[in-house]
């Protein structure tokens, strides 16, 4: 059942991400997401980076139309749907683009948190400020604008007791192989459409994103080689990347 | 010829949809006999902007969808089937019959990889400007026998002509027993329609009703085709226990597809509970073989019939 909210805040966070605040609150567990619908446009999943909040980049049409509402326009969200993150002690949180602020609900729920962010410029690594008030936290950039200059995976190996992961595609692929399944999670993004696991447009590797994820175990994702390799498109045809 | 489904439970068309869904599940062990791919079309379709479900009831069950049938190309299709090893299952390829040209072509270039195939004659939805494939072909007993003896002509295979309860279903699936069918399947979600800020939610207007609404309207169109035309029946619509799947063995089903029943279910959860439904079919028969209770609902009322006459 979709859940009518207003709009109270349209907040720039750098680059071309955004967050919409809303006016009510998930009862949320971390990295779950919720299908966000704006009548006439269309419907897309997004995680929740505040209880009251979620944080998009312009990337499509859609999603430019989404972050254009402003303070007082209505929007229908149906969730939160989806696995969550285990909340552990001393985990390290590995963020990657947008992927950065389904992390932020669980650096907020862990204790000493250790929260490594990358991504291809300064503007990409956002909540910055918010994570620092929250644990360690370190950057690696690709043009060395912030932080480290490089890839996240640079900033391995970090000695953690678990290690939950959320990022695009090439990002999860590259540190699958780095970090030990048993400990680690990985939280995918995939298209969707019903988002309750019944049309199977979310595969990855016959999982179903919405249901059996968004939230991996490292185990289950070490078999999964569609993981940086092929999504499915609108048609249901792949897409290789 | 009839399709050896050991289990007799499948999954409705549209659902689950993928080959790598069905083979993670087959390897996982979930207790299904036949898997149902999403309706192949003549080229690629891209369905409906999202929204495309909706969960309208207090339960929380997606009752109402409008996907419009997207589907990748017969050609990409082919490149899957031909990876995909399914180890205890049967597959099923359905395919759109809007055309019987279409069908023919579909079927013959991926006939080697199905076991059998389902004529999809009765979704209700469609992309706004165009007509569904219920409206052109499933309400016309005279079309859908062509596409019925398009796809007879083109594979020797088991053939389901899949049909929607929002017909004169008896009359139109007399034209594709005729023609060649050899199961029927009843049936399709049923047309219905939900308004929210204003509006028709779903981008097709109205979608197809499906889940607990649609199981009296399918079990009904069950019996009363077994009724009259006494032919094998896939029946779908609303099962999600195995009580429910087995009233609809009762009205004359020889296999039962679930549909609505995998929302919200995890994969380790499909596993978990198709063992369940089919434990609790298989306490129910006790030993009997399945072809006992195969309409015997409709046993019992001619005789209740003589007796109080």
């Amino acid at each position: 059942m979709h859940i009518h909210c207003k709009v109270t805040e349209n907040r720039g966070e750098g680059g071309r991400n955004r967050t919409l605040f809303l006016d009510r609150r998930f009862e949320v567990q971390p990295g779950q997401f919720v299908m966000a619908w704006v009548p006439g446009e269309s419907e897309k999943p997004f995680s929740l980076s505040y209880e009251n909040g979620i944080t998009a980049k312009d990337l499509g049409w859609y999603s430019a139309k989404l972050l254009d509402l402003k303070p007082g326009d209505s929007i229908w969200l149906r969730g939160p749907y989806g696995t969550s993150f285990p909340v552990r002690e001393g985990a390290v949180l590995l963020g990657g683009g947008v992927g950065i602020a389904a992390l932020l609900i669980l650096a907020k729920r862990t204790e000493d948190p250790v929260i490594l962010l990358g991504g291809r410029t300064a503007e990409e690594i956002i909540f910055l400020e918010e994570f620092e008030k929250t644990g360690k936290v370190r950057v690696a950039t690709e043009d060395g604008s912030l932080g480290a200059k490089g890839l996240i995976t640079d900033l391995l190996p970090q000695e953690g007791r678990y290690y939950c992961v959320c990022g695009p595609d090439k990002m999860m692929a590259a540190l699958k192989p780095l970090l030990p399944p048993e400990k680690s999670f990985f939280s995918l993004e995939r298209y969707m459409k019903c988002a309750v696991g019944l049309c199977g447009q979310c595969t990855c590797n016959g999982y179903r994103v919405c249901t059996d994820g968004p939230v991996f175990d490292g185990i289950t994702a070490q078999e999964m080689t569609d993981i940086g390799h092929r999504k499915r498109k609108k048609s249901g045809g792949w897409e290789y990347s | 010829m009839l399709l050896d489904i050991d289990p007799p439970i499948v999954n409705a068309s549209g659902i689950l949809s993928f080959l790598d869904i069905f083979q993670l599940l087959d390897r996982k062990g979930a207790t299904i006999g036949g898997y149902v791919t999403k309706s192949i079309s003549p080229g690629e379709r891209l369905g409906n902007e999202n929204p495309v479900v909706v969960e309208c009831g207090a339960e929380e069950y997606p009752t109402l969808n409008s996907l419009a049938l997207p589907s990748q190309t017969p050609e990409e299709w082919l490149e899957e089937l031909k990876q995909t090893h399914l180890k205890r299952s049967k597959l099923i390829v359905s395919v759109n019959g809007v055309s019987p040209d279409g069908v023919s072509r579909i079927i013959k270039m991926v006939e080697p990889y199905a076991d059998g195939f389902e004529l999809n004659m009765s979704c209700p939805n469609l992309v706004p400007g165009e007509e569904s494939v219920m409206a052109i072909v499933g309400r016309h007993p005279e079309a859908a026998s062509r596409v019925v003896r398009s796809a007879r002509r083109a594979t020797g295979k088991p053939v389901i002509a899949k049909l929607s309860p929002d017909t004169r279903y008896v009359e139109i699936g007399q034209a594709c027993l005729a023609a060649g069918a050899d199961y029927l399947g009843c049936g399709n979600t049923m047309p219905g329609m939900f308004i929210h800020s204003r509006g028709p939610v779903l981008a097709g207007q109205s979608g197809g009703v499906s889940g607990p609404a649609l199981k009296p309207v399918n079990l009904k169109m069950v019996y009363d085709i077994y009724a009259e035309l006494r032919c094998p029946i896939v029946a779908y619509g609303g099962i999600m226990t195995w009580e429910d799947a087995v009233e609809y063995f009762l009205a004359g089903a020889r296999v039962v597809g679930l549909g609505t029943f995998f929302a919200h279910r995890s994969t380790s959860d499909i596993v978990r509970d198709t063992a369940a439904i089919w434990k609790g079919i298989q306490d129910y028969l006790n030993g009997e073989p399945l072809e006992s209770v195969v309409g015997a609902a409709h046993r019992k009322s001619s005789m209740e019939m003589t007796r109080s006459h």
